[in-house]
């Protein structure tokens, strides 16, 4: 069955289980008469005995219809919303009385703009957990927190960082958090894996020096990128190598300063329209190679669309120093 | 329309016939249509609406099931044209 989606404001979508579309009607000039059963010249010469008269039904009628094209899911608002009240941890110090903007799965299907598997898998791409019926995210520094807590203890233990046992992080780590939260944090930045009947975690080496390079560059506006580099190796766990291409869509690189900076940038931050992206990225640079820009626009990709195809669309390139650049179309004020 | 008050409802509008060329004609009323058989590119989904609620409920929860996917239309866009009786001439 389908779903239509939308709020008061919101242009209007048609939702099966997994995908989404946006709905416009559309008038016909013929006007339109259903007749369930009526037959096509090929189905009444295939019957050749009836040469008698069929009395056939007009079900219904219609002036016109329902257009749909599919659509990129409309998933920002999903996790603005689960920002609205980060979940901070047992301990957290903050009045519960005053805010309760949380939401069940079915608060989230009527308020998203998308499938139901598409929120679905949203919820467990932006690793969301349900805490007490509701989908949360996690507070950045209470999510740091735990990390630093398994972090601490692949080290002390000296396991392999694809072989982390879930049974020993329990009993360890569970006197100073809630082993929901530890399974949580291991299932964010881990592959979940079974030998022996015992489960294990591959830890993701990308995610995990990524999430460290957010909590440094969190805290200025912009860094020296070698000063940054230095200490976001040494802030990284033993045996991980930190890369900067770890980073695309998280934080930026300013090469044409000197010394060379880096700031944080995240994509999920930015509009999630394409012409209101494309404006936002050109206020932020005026020119982008495309090695630059990919991250940040690789996401507005429609089913079959490429990068390249956006950019001849929202964009207009150059030559720069002999490598192609792009910049806007329209002036930016 | 219709002549009548009453609305269209269990009228008859005409009958629709094939040529030996697989041709549809329209006659409604003393009009005749000629049309064309069109296999739609785009079929067509007849949705219909379930479990709406009555207003004043706070969550209607309103699906639409799809009942009938439509494949191919007859297709009436020449103007109509009067069908006029033989009228024998004086001798």
């Amino acid at each position: 069955s389908l779903v239509i989606r939308g709020e008061k404001d919101e242009q209007a979508v048609l939702c099966s289980k997994d995908k989404t579309y946006d709905m416009k009607i559309a008038d016909t000039s013929n006007m339109l008469l259903f007749i369930p059963g009526c037959k096509t010249p090929e189905q009444l010469n295939a019957d050749q005995a009836s040469c008698n008269i069929i009395h056939s039904q007009i079900a219904g009628f219609s002036n016109n219809y329902w257009e749909l094209r599919r659509c990129r899911p409309k998933l920002k608002k999903l996790r603005k919303l689960l920002m609205e009240d980060p979940y901070e941890g047992p301990d957290s110090q903050k009045d519960r009385t005053l805010t309760f903007s949380k939401y069940t799965t079915e608060d989230l299907l009527s308020l998203i703009q998308a499938s139901e598997e598409e929120i679905l898998h949203q919820l467990q791409v932006i690793d969301a957990c349900k805490i007490e019926g509701y989908w949360r995210v996690l507070e950045f520094d209470y999510e740091m927190k735990l990390l630093n807590h398994v972090t601490q203890l692949i080290d002390s233990e000296s396991w392999p960082l694809s072989k982390v046992p879930l049974r020993t992080c329990l009993e360890e780590l569970g006197s100073l958090e809630p082993k929901e939260m530890i399974e949580h944090i291991l299932l964010s930045y881990g592959r979940k894996y079974t030998d022996n009947g015992e489960v294990y975690f591959e830890m993701h080496e990308d995610k995990i020096c990524r999430a460290i390079a957010q909590m440094l560059l969190q805290n200025a506006v912009k860094f020296n990128l070698s000063e940054f580099q230095e200490v976001w190796q040494q802030s990284v766990p033993e045996g991980m190598t930190s890369r900067l291409d770890q980073l695309k869509g998280l934080a930026l690189v300013d090469k044409t300063s000197r010394p060379e900076t880096i700031f944080l940038l995240k994509v999920e931050d930015l509009p999630e329209d394409n012409q209101e992206r494309f404006n936002s990225l050109f206020s932020i640079r005026e020119k982008w190679t495309e090695v630059d820009i990919t991250p940040y626009i690789e996401d507005l990709c429609a089913e079959k669309q490429t990068v390249g195809a956006l950019l001849t669309k929202y964009a207009r390139s150059s030559m720069q120093n002999g490598v192609k650049v792009y910049n806007s179309r329209r002036p930016i004020s | 329309e219709p002549r009548q008050r009453g609305g269209l409802a269990g009228s008859l509008l005409g009958d629709l016939h094939y040529t030996r060329e697989g041709v549809p004609v329209l006659i409604v009323g003393h009009h005749i249509l000629y049309g064309k058989v069109v296999q739609l590119e785009k079929p067509f989904a007849v949705l219909v609406k379930r479990g709406a609620g009555e207003p004043g409920l706070e969550e209607p929860h309103a699906r639409y099931t799809v009942t009938a996917l439509i494949k191919t239309k007859l297709l009436f866009k020449t103007r109509p044209k009067p069908i006029i009786t033989n009228v024998p001439k004086k001798v």
